[in-house]
């Protein structure tokens, strides 16, 4: 970095004046007797971006913090980092390469999405059950597996879609076992502490699929061949300026290059994500599922089996998490352990977009693909930048924690 | 209905308890505990010199076994592919030794564990198997992060280790007595490395101006890496490390900043599905073996998994330890041989050769000296003259030849100094890894390079 004074200055700008906002703010707001909920984080964002210049109106006038002046002062936040980054290292790939940050994006959201269908199984599972299901990256991992022996050992052949249907299945149905026989208890009071036993029971769990299926299918890696290979195509036909499409990748503008792995696990997650989008909001099961997460006694009133949506929120989930493993079995190598890493993400994830907020779920994993690829992408040293890959998404995490100790999302208490 | 409920419940649970238990106590074998029936048969099947024994020794064959442990990572993030191949040519040696009649009369005990590939682990395993199990000695062991955390372990309880597969340099370069080596010294791969990229320039006139090198962050891939880079410098050849986590299997990012420095040749120093991730990711966004020349990491030359997670990995070149097929003695043959008839490979991985070698080498020092003590044992290791697969194993630099004496590096203590290096290349799509081509170095190529993206 040319200019490091710079950008570290601007970091101890954005620090001393987001701080001084985020703790400030709450007690003027709370002096005048006004709303409190939003002062802090908004405060702290409105100081980071302007610093002075916008925390002395902010105090003077105290408007109402809304979504969108928080919005807002993100917005200047992010383009003071991203000024200051520029300025510090002008020679930097994501100052001086288009296509590279427009790439680093792509790969940004596309891995993002996936993070995001998977934290939506656990977030779900949350919402509804109360459990942290610290059996999730064995769901993943499971759905994977079952993906990769249909397509190569069982069916080879067959169409993903089968596969991956499978896959659902399996994974519906461990989900549905385990719920009923396991976390079905709790709900009935014969469990003294059920917040403990559901995470060692769900751990239990984790520890069994993974070795289970270690002995099963051994730890060698396995990996599912392309679902979809591109046909070889150039648009226009002389240049593909347009669109450049291989068996194994497509470009796009000759700037967007996406793997195809990649490209069609999330376009894959982006279908499941609106069927079950569709399933919550417009069939009478996800609404009585959102009932019952938003208040268990009034849903159960109205005719709602609470235990029956335990039952089907956790085997969901389970699926989701398989369905995420589904897709990514083309991407990654895969192994019964494979599951550990992701699961850590969905956790960061979760509790970054609002423990139980299923939009907070998503763009939560959104972020976190974001953030990893631009720091892998941007962080100078090249020695580092991916080695800090796993704790991009906690720094994140940390500072919304800091913030808005809900998370993005999450309901007030 | 409820109390059946309840039965069956515990009745599941029990039963995935057991099942848990069961996998995780999986992470230990053992072979050639004393079996009163089954190792007379063994003995007479396997080795006609054994039924020829006097009828006392067999009696021996029921004392106390003589316990050797064995280091192998089988589950991730180590690399499972290589520990595998690890721990079947161990199980070889002891099923081998035991069939001739064991060592000193008494039956062999191998002690498997898995180090999973982390330091911490691998510590914890070699504290267990010298101060639980009771081991005399210890071979195996593929990561060099476990490797230089576990020699702390081996010095403090005074037990000799054979390093199988642990490439850093200061392993052996710290002098401890009971460290030997028989795989080669980081610095010297990275020497053989870059000899081969100055041939590529210099004698096929290839284009090298810039070197990728992609490395794990651990004891192995850093200083492995900082030596490639030193050399390279010296040849005039720029380069450009990328460092990440073992087991990394994101390298979208990664590879983005590859693809923009444009290299001539990538080197992945990474190891284990780490080394297969990238690989794979990196032929999916243009840039892998069939577009720019990439040396993939040794764990390529297994070579089901290989062509299963890399099917796009055709024309890597791939570093061999270890001299080629058609060189091998009586002992690589026999140990090829009965490592086919039990994995089904064909060829067998350098490092599960030199994993056989090392408990073959514990038990003829245990044979040598006449005692399971393990000083007698290091004593008789520094001594040792022992034909194995990799060849003739001495290690010439030792407590009555020391480095000074010697006039070499600390880092040839104990060490075999005779690994043979060759770089082959897959030139066929599925190629098993014994039908590679031989392209470097010259006295033993079988083949051109095939180098691509060339203009």
């Amino acid at each position: 970095m040319e200019n490091a004074a710079i950008f570290g200055w601007a970091l101890l700008w954005i620090l001393f004046w987001g701080a001084l906002g985020g703790v400030v703010t709450p007690r003027i707001y709370a002096r005048k007797d006004l709303e409190i909920s939003q002062a802090s984080f908004g405060g702290a964002v409105i100081g980071a971006a302007l610093g002075p210049l916008s925390l002395f109106p902010l105090w003077v006038a105290t408007p109402k913090i809304t979504n969108r002046l928080i919005g807002i002062g993100i917005a200047l936040v992010v383009g003071l980092f991203v000024a200051a980054f520029a300025l510090a290292d002008p020679d930097n790939l994501c100052v001086v390469n288009g296509s590279f940050v427009v790439s680093q994006l792509t790969n940004g959201i596309v891995i993002g999405i996936i993070y995001g269908l998977m934290a939506l199984g656990l977030t779900l599972i949350f919402s509804i059950l109360g459990v942290v299901s610290f059996a999730h990256g064995e769901f993943y991992m499971i759905g994977g597996m079952v993906t990769y022996f249909i397509t190569a050992r069982w069916l080879p052949g067959v169409s993903p879609f089968i596969a991956i249907l499978g896959s659902c299945i399996v994974t519906f149905a461990i989900g549905y076992v385990f719920e009923r026989l396991f976390l079905r208890p709790m709900g009935s009071g014969k469990i003294e502490r059920p917040t403990e036993y559901a995470i060692l029971v769900t751990f239990g769990l984790a520890f069994f699929l993974q070795y289970f299926t270690q002995a099963l299918t051994s730890a060698v890696p396995v990996k599912a061949q392309r679902f979809f290979p591109f046909p070889r195509t150039e648009i226009p036909a002389d240049s593909g300026a347009l669109l450049s499409m291989t068996p194994g990748n497509i470009t796009i503008l000759d700037a967007i290059s996406v793997p195809n792995p990649r490209f069609t696990a999330a376009v894959l997650a982006l279908i499941m994500l609106a069927a079950l989008l569709w399933f919550l909001f417009r069939t009478w099961v996800g609404k009585a599922l959102r009932a019952v997460s938003q208040d268990r006694q009034a849903a159960a009133v109205t005719g709602i089996n609470p235990d029956t949506m335990n039952t089907l929120a956790f085997s969901l989930g389970a699926m989701l998490a398989g369905l995420s493993g589904a897709s990514l079995v083309q991407v990654f190598s895969w192994l019964p352990q494979v599951g550990i890493p992701a699961a850590a993400r969905s956790f960061v994830i979760v509790v970054l977009g609002g423990m139980g907020s299923l939009p907070g779920a998503f763009l939560g994993g959104l972020i976190v693909g974001l953030v990893e690829a631009a720091g892998t992408g941007c962080i100078p040293d090249a020695t580092r930048a991916a080695s800090y890959m796993p704790a991009y998404g906690m720094v994140i995490l940390t500072l919304v924690l800091l913030l808005k100790p809900t998370g993005l999302f999450g309901r007030e208490l | 209905m409820a109390k059946s409920r309840t039965l069956v419940r515990i009745a599941l649970f029990l039963a995935l308890l057991a099942l848990i238990l069961t996998a995780c106590g999986g992470q230990t074998e053992t072979v050639g505990e004393p079996e009163a029936e089954a190792e007379p048969a063994a003995q007479e099947e396997a080795a006609p010199a054994a039924t020829e024994a006097p009828a006392e020794e067999d009696d021996d064959m029921t004392m106390e076994p003589i316990k050797i442990g064995a280091l192998a990572p089988l589950s991730a993030p180590g690399a499972v592919v290589g520990g595998e191949a690890m721990r079947d040519a161990m199980l070889i040696a002891a099923d081998e030794l035991n069939a001739r009649g064991g060592i000193l009369g008494r039956p062999v005990e191998l002690i498997i564990v898995d180090t999973e590939g982390l330091p911490e682990r691998g510590t914890a395993v070699v504290e267990r198997l010298i101060n639980q199990d009771g081991v005399v000695g210890i071979g195996g062991g593929y990561h060099s992060s476990v490797g230089v955390a576990a020699k702390e372990v081996a010095r403090d309880n005074g037990v000799p280790i054979v390093f199988a597969e642990t490439w850093n340099d200061t392993i052996t370069s710290v002098q401890y007595d009971e460290i030997f080596r028989i795989a080669p010294l980081s610095s010297e791969v990275s020497a053989v490395d870059v000899k081969f990229i100055q041939w590529l320039r210099d004698e096929n006139g290839m284009k090298l101006d810039k070197v990728v090198i992609l490395t794990e962050n651990t004891d192995y891939g850093i200083p492995a890496a900082e030596n490639t880079t030193a050399l390279l410098e010296g040849a005039g050849i720029d380069s450009v490390t990328f460092s990440v986590d073992i087991g990394t299997q994101d390298f979208a990012g990664i590879i983005e900043r590859v693809k923009a420095e444009s290299p001539d040749l990538i080197v992945t120093l990474a190891t284990g599905e780490a080394s297969y991730n990238f690989t794979q990711q990196a032929a999916d966004a243009g840039i892998g073996p069939q577009d720019v020349p990439t040396m993939c990491n040794q764990v390529s030359l297994v070579s089901d998994a290989f062509w299963e997670n890399v099917p796009d990995g055709n024309n890597c070149f791939v570093r061999r330890i270890g001299l080629p097929v058609q060189l091998y003695n009586d002992v690589a043959q026999a140990l090829v041989a009965e490592y086919a008839e039990r994995t089904g490979k064909d060829d067998i991985e350098s490092y599960a050769m030199a994993s056989y070698d090392s408990i073959m080498l514990i038990a003829q020092a245990i044979e040598d000296s006449g005692s399971t003590d393990p000083a007698d044992i290091i004593d008789a290791l520094e001594n040792i003259e022992h034909m194995g697969a990799l060849g003739p194993i001495t290690f010439p630099v030792n407590r009555a030849n020391t480095p000074e004496q010697a006039g070499v590096d600390p880092k040839w203590w104990h060490q075999f100094p005779d690994p043979a290096i060759t770089i082959v290349q897959y030139q066929v799509e599925g190629q098993a890894a014994v039908d590679t081509t031989v392209v470097y170095p010259s006295t033993y190529q079988t083949g051109d390079p095939v180098i691509v993206g060339q203009e």
